[in-house]
């Protein structure tokens, strides 16, 4: 099961990333987030405060999303990752590829 | 000197909604076995991975295909194999992604083979009859 629920800060549109990103929610996530993007938001926030497993699938997503904010000049921020989602960004060099934060707060202002 | 082995069969199909069922599977056995939460979700990315490259590749028809998953706690050891009768393919062989590159020039994918090697501490693929068989093993931390 995945939820996404959206807010905005600061000039940002938050999407609170709850649940499992899986194989078969990661294409639903890819879609609510083609559907975003595609309705001109290019300051994007992932919350990941609870995101409890994300497989390939779903960093596949995240790195999607990260090229079309590159090549529209937008922002993607990633905060709040849990520290066994964590270690998955830090193996597969995507604590690298994204800024990381530690709060939706200090994403939004950086 | 006897080892003490408990085991778990999963039956799934080339299906994707499956993953349903390895997830429940997975918590069925963190309980009776008392795995931690952090390597039970190890667990269950490392079969994800495997069992949707099968999906996704391994048939060449649109026939149900039984993909047979094991998981065996030897001692202070998980063994975890899985099984399909698909097109000969051997994932261990595949290349490395280049973790260092940025997000421009990343690829998309590639990425879930990798995460076995990295997650796990041994990989082994064997081909048997017309069996593709992918075994992977974890110590547990005493």
């Amino acid at each position: 099961m995945l939820q996404v629920d959206f807010s905005s800060t600061a000039g940002y549109t938050v999407a609170h990333v709850i649940g499992r990103l899986d194989t078969v929610t990661a294409t639903d996530f890819e879609g609510q987030m083609s559907k975003l993007i595609s309705e001109g938001v290019t300051r994007i926030i992932f919350d990941c405060t609870k995101l409890g497993y994300v497989s390939s699938s779903g960093l596949r997503v995240f790195l999607l999303v990260q090229k079309q904010m590159s090549a529209l000049g937008g922002k993607l921020k990633v905060c709040c990752l849990q520290p066994s989602i964590r270690e998955i960004f830090d193996i597969s060099g995507f604590s690298q590829i994204f800024s990381l934060f530690d709060s939706v707060e200090s994403a939004s202002q950086h | 000197m006897s080892h003490q082995t408990e085991t778990k069969v999963v039956s799934l199909t080339n299906r994707l909604n499956d993953l349903d069922k390895i997830a429940g599977a997975l918590e069925d056995i963190a309980e009776l076995w008392s795995l931690p939460v952090d390597l039970t979700m190890t667990l269950n990315l490392v079969i994800e991975e495997a069992f949707t490259n099968v999906v996704n590749y391994a048939f060449q028809d649109e026939s149900v295909h039984d993909i047979e998953l094991v998981i065996q706690k030897i001692d202070n050891r998980l063994v975890i194999s899985l099984k399909d009768d698909g097109v000969a393919y051997d994932p261990t062989l595949n290349s490395d992604p280049d973790i260092s590159m940025s997000a421009r020039d990343r690829e998309i994918g590639g990425l879930g083979i990798f995460l076995i090697k990295k997650m796990m501490d041994k990989v082994s693929y064997e081909r048997r009859g017309e069996a593709n068989i992918l075994t992977m093993e974890k110590l547990i931390a005493d």
